[in-house]
């Protein structure tokens, strides 16, 4: 691993706060950083590794922040960005947004969570709801953590604190699928794959042992028995809190949630999955420089579900005037500084089909591509969840099933 | 807080600072600390405050103790003397009840990076690797490599190190992981931490409790390790096979690599593994972080080298997204490139031909060499894509396909029809230095077959004194000796207007002695000057793309998972400074044993079957 020191940078490349963790990369090579960047993306071969020397910068850009690592070791690339994202994860978790403000607004909780983090350029506690306990955070707070020791420390269950209590004792369980899907100009699928997720937002008393039963073409393809039939998750993540020996033998999957939100589990399925919009669309260009794009957009869903704020994003060139729209549904408008039209559909049913016109004055239209984002729900997979507690309290599980697009595109020819 | 002028800000601080008042309010006291930490992390220099700051160290309040600390390890080096101070109240810290504080002062202790402090800082870590709180033993233990890192080269205390071996026993995990890590540290000349069986196992057992972090750290220092016995290898492999497959793709690449070092001398397994792990690679390549998709698709690269048709069932998991970032698409595109076959051959090139038109000019004209590469062994495809291209009429995609030609001609000279009656036309659109050349390298090899040749010469002639690159003049006066030995009479006359002007009037040295060259060995006769300038025109053992034999796993295996294999042959574009195809020389690739730090200017970053451009007269 071994990174030498961290820092976050303003997009122009101004320290906002740094930690120099090893002491064997001279602190001021990152003023190099900016510089070598920005030559970079002048010959358009942008690389996350930029090397200067001896010294290699790994970088990540998160909203209006350069997160950088330096190093002078052929370290371990893949371990690096792993804790470059740790480190926007937990900040996030600290400030709701990561970005230059809420970076300046809180610099000594980050100086804290940055000494917590990493030492001598080794990641150490990296888990946020730990790191809250070592973290004094404002003043306020001071007297109780002068006394108070924290319990995680010694403890053996180390994602959860003891002693929580609530009133009302309740979990949310939101599984969240999105679709990646990559679509030929004609009209052929040329890959896609379902990325989802299990969040949980527990807010239960004391120490709860949930159970958690999926449904068995779940279970069958998590265990990849049943091949013929189900088609396999690939990569399946579970929470550090799921027994997974547990998991091996009986197919239960139990747990001590962490309290709070938190991601239960993971998965992706590679699959052949028919596109739930599906999108044509026609160009056409007149004679006096003058464009018009027709789309049609289909759902190929259930008629009884329906896919809410639809947004379908056809990119123009950055030439293109005098728009006029005309949508069957919904509404349409030119977006000029992305070069875009953005139709948005508020509620999409079930095998309904739409119609968008767009007018262009002179543009060059050459080959684009369509993204669509869509929110609607589905019906899934859990089948019960289990909540046993010591003091026996009644507790309700919530669940929710959305379903939204990942990256949805759609090729168009011109 | 209005930001006033540096010194400014300093003077106030200093007094408030030593206002007893102030002194006497911890909050008060607190928000003047806190406000010098803004003020340097502002970048406003408050050295000048050390010794009031030393003062503010001394007090019950975890917060302002952190803010302070935090100061003092910034500005320690600068004030060697006074530094001396803070040790007093830091070992103090040491014995305080509270373990957050004892690890707080423990951590700093070590961070001051002061050798002058480091007799007083040995006996606090010492008291800290017993500590009854894990957190106090987990900074101690990295407090001695810390203290060893300031001292590179000092004796090492036999009684620290059996002390931290034995740790690695320790119930705590992150103890256990940060002692391989200090050992490692402190060990570095003898060849880092001792693997020994029972080291092993335990490792192994306890790889469980470990976060990502620690597991990478193990699996990587578990690399030293030799099984004895082949029972034993097999037993270490079936324990490791859960963590190979493992969705965090840090751990399942250091695993893999220590599977790969534990069987270098069994290729069979070693090649089981590489099959085992593509799954979970490739879905790092779907990885949400454009920056891990870049890795994996790095080391994909690694992997393909010993087993070349690893990802073919997958290819389409390459295929390009719209919004994706230039340099992963250019990775792509060379996975693509290497996976081609007769199945696939025109979807790749169906899916290729679409990036030639890339917003991104470097990904377009990437992607038109790609299709050159490919066009090696299918040639005819790609010749109709190349030369559709050239009816766009664009610049930057003209000025690639030109070069992608006569890099295809030179390995297959068969295209050279094809390519020929291609290029009517393409001097029109041929804007940038690379791309002339190139087209003037054909027209002097070529110019037999292109009825036009001698015109477009000519017009290169007719502005010869305001072209600027040198390269392209060098590359007219050789073309235009060429035409002129299979075309002479249409060219004789600009041949010696060109000599004329590159003798007499060319200020630079290179072109005028090239000048001279081709003057002198005219000189000397046709049949001469025939020998001299007609060498070959092609060579046709480069331009092997399938069947490339496969490398043994032992030539990459170091560099995998390391920062090396993003750094490698980092993009097709290798346009600078490049000549023409003859002035290619192979240079024997040397294995090198891989340094602990990463340099390089050692690693060629040019793909493997590019070998070597190398610019020089090729006819000296």
């Amino acid at each position: 691993m071994s990174a030498s020191a961290i820092f976050v940078l303003d997009l122009k490349g101004k320290v906002l706060i740094c930690r120099n963790y090893k002491g064997d990369v001279d602190m001021a090579e990152i003023d190099h950083f900016i510089p070598l960047l920005m030559q970079q993306e002048e010959e358009g071969m942008i690389c996350p590794v930029i090397t200067r020397g001896t010294v290699h910068f790994m970088w990540i850009k998160h909203s209006n922040l350069y997160l950088v690592a330096t190093t002078n070791k052929n370290s371990n690339a893949s371990l690096v960005y792993s804790f470059l994202y740790k480190l926007v994860e937990v900040f996030t978790e600290y400030f709701k947004e990561l970005e230059e403000e809420s970076i300046q607004d809180n610099f000594v909780v980050v100086y804290e969570l940055l000494d917590e983090l990493m030492d001598f350029g080794f990641p150490q506690t990296t888990d946020s709801k730990i790191l809250q306990e070592y973290i004094t955070q404002e003043g306020t707070k001071l007297e109780v953590t002068k006394t108070k020791v924290p319990t995680t420390v010694t403890n053996a269950v180390s994602w959860r604190s003891e002693g929580i209590k609530y009133k009302k004792n309740e979990v949310f369980i939101d599984v969240i699928e999105s679709i990646n899907v990559l679509v030929n100009a004609n009209g052929s699928v040329m890959s896609s794959d379902i990325v989802g997720s299990i969040k949980l937002k527990t807010m239960l008393s004391g120490m709860p042992e949930l159970r958690l039963g999926l449904n068995d073409r779940v279970l069958f393809s998590l265990t990849g028995r049943d091949k013929g039939k189900t088609v396999m998750m690939e990569d399946v993540k579970f929470h550090q809190c799921v027994r997974l020996s547990r998991f091996d033998s009986d197919r239960t999957i139990s747990f001590i949630p962490p309290d709070g939100e938190s991601e239960l589990m993971s998965y992706r399925i590679n699959t052949h999955v028919k596109p739930l919009i599906w999108i044509e669309s026609v160009i056409e260009k007149f004679s006096h420089s003058r464009v018009e794009i027709m789309v049609k957009a289909k759902g190929q869903f259930k008629k009884q579900s329906v896919a809410n704020n639809v947004e379908i994003r056809v990119p123009v060139p950055s030439d293109a005037d005098s728009p006029k729209f005309k949508t069957s549904t919904g509404s349409a408008k030119y977006v000029p500084e992305k070069d875009l039209v953005l139709w948005t559909i508020k509620s999409f049913p079930g095998g309904k089909e739409f119609l968008m016109r767009a007018h262009f004055g002179l543009p060059s239209v050459e080959k684009d591509e369509l993204e669509v984002f869509f929110l609607m729900s589905i019906d899934f997979f859990v089948r019960y969840m289990k909540i046993i507690e010591k003091s026996g309290y009644q507790a309700l599980p919530w669940v929710r099933y959305i379903t939204q697009s990942g990256d949805y595109q759609l090729r168009t020819n011109a | 807080m209005p930001y006033l002028g540096g010194e400014e800000t300093v003077r106030e601080l200093k007094r408030a600072l030593s206002n007893p008042n102030v002194q006497a309010e911890p909050l008060r006291y607190r928000n003047t600390v806190l406000r010098v930490v803004r003020a340097m992390s502002q970048g406003v220099n408050v050295s000048g405050l050390f010794s009031e700051m030393v003062k503010a160290c001394a007090t019950v309040d975890v917060v302002q103790k952190k803010l302070v600390y935090m100061f003092l390890c910034s500005y320690a080096s600068l004030n060697p003397e006074l530094s001396l101070l803070v040790i007093n109240t830091l070992r103090k810290d040491c014995q305080d009840p509270n373990p957050m504080v004892r690890s707080l002062a423990l951590r700093n202790m070590s961070n001051l990076r002061l050798p002058s402090l480091v007799e007083y800082v040995e006996q606090p870590l010492t008291a800290g690797l017993r500590d009854r709180a894990a957190c106090v033993r987990r900074v101690a233990v990295l407090g001695w490599a810390k203290l060893y890192n300031l001292q590179p080269g000092s004796d090492i205390d036999a009684a620290v190190v059996n002390e931290l071996y034995s740790l690695l026993r320790d119930p705590d995990p992150v103890v256990m992981v940060n002692c391989l890590r200090a050992l490692d540290e402190i060990l570095k000349e003898e060849g880092g931490v001792v693997i020994n069986k029972p080291i092993t196992h335990h490792l192994l057992n306890r790889m469980k409790e470990c976060d990502v972090w620690g597991q990478c750290e193990v699996l990587r220092v578990l690399q030293r390790y030799r099984p004895q016995s082949d029972d034993e290898l097999f037993d270490i492999l079936s324990l490791l096979d859960a963590s190979l497959v493992s969705p965090h793709p840090p751990v399942m690449a250091a695993t893999l690599s220590l599977f790969l070092s534990l069987c270098a001398d069994l290729p069979a397994v070693s090649l089981a593994a590489l099959e085992r792990v593509s799954g979970p690679l490739l879905a790092a390549c779907g990885s949400g972080s454009r920056e891990m998709r870049f890795t994996a698709l790095c080391h994909i690269q690694l992997l393909m080298r010993s087993v070349p048709g690893l990802m073919g069932p997958h290819f389409k998991r390459f295929f390009c997204g719209y919004a994706e970032p230039a340099y992963i698409k250019q990775r792509k595109m060379q996975i693509m490139v290497e996976l081609v076959n007769d199945e696939n051959v025109s979807m790749l090139l169906d899916e290729l031909k679409g990036y030639c038109t890339d917003v991104n000019t470097d990904t377009a004209q990437a992607a038109i060499q790609a299709i050159g590469h490919i066009g090696r062994s299918y040639s005819d495809r790609c010749l109709e894509i190349l030369t559709g291209l050239l009816g766009l009429k664009q610049d930057h995609i003209t000025s690639a396909v030109v070069q992608t030609l006569r890099d295809l001609v030179w390995v297959c000279p068969q295209c050279s029809d094809t390519v020929c009656s291609a290029l009517e036309g393409c001097e029109e659109t041929l804007q940038d230095s690379q791309g002339r050349q190139a087209l003037l390298w054909l027209l002097g090899v070529y110019g037999d077959g292109v009825s036009s040749a001698p015109y477009t010469l000519e017009a290169f002639i007719d502005g010869v004194k305001s072209e600027v690159s040198l390269g392209v003049k060098m590359e007219l006066l050789t073309a235009t000796m060429r035409l002129f030995l299979t075309r002479p009479a249409e060219t004789q006359d600009m041949l010696g207007r060109l000599l004329h002007y590159c003798i007499e009037e060319e200020t630079d040295m290179c072109v005028r002695d090239l000048g001279l060259l081709y003057y002198h060995l005219l000189k000397c006769g046709i049949e001469e000057t025939r020998n001299v300038l007609q060498g070959r025109r092609s060579d046709p053992s480069l331009g092997v793309l399938i069947g490339r034999p496969a490398q043994p796993i032992s030539q990459w295996a170091c560099s995998f998972n390391t920062l090396e294999p993003l750094k490698k042959g980092g993009t097709v574009t290798q346009t600078a400074s490049r000549g023409s195809p003859e002035h290619e020389a192979s240079k024997p690739k040397t294995a090198v044993e891989l340094p602990e730090t990463l340099d390089c200017s050692t690693i060629s970053p040019i793909p493997l079957f590019w070998k070597c451009w190398r610019l020089k007269l090729s006819v000296v």
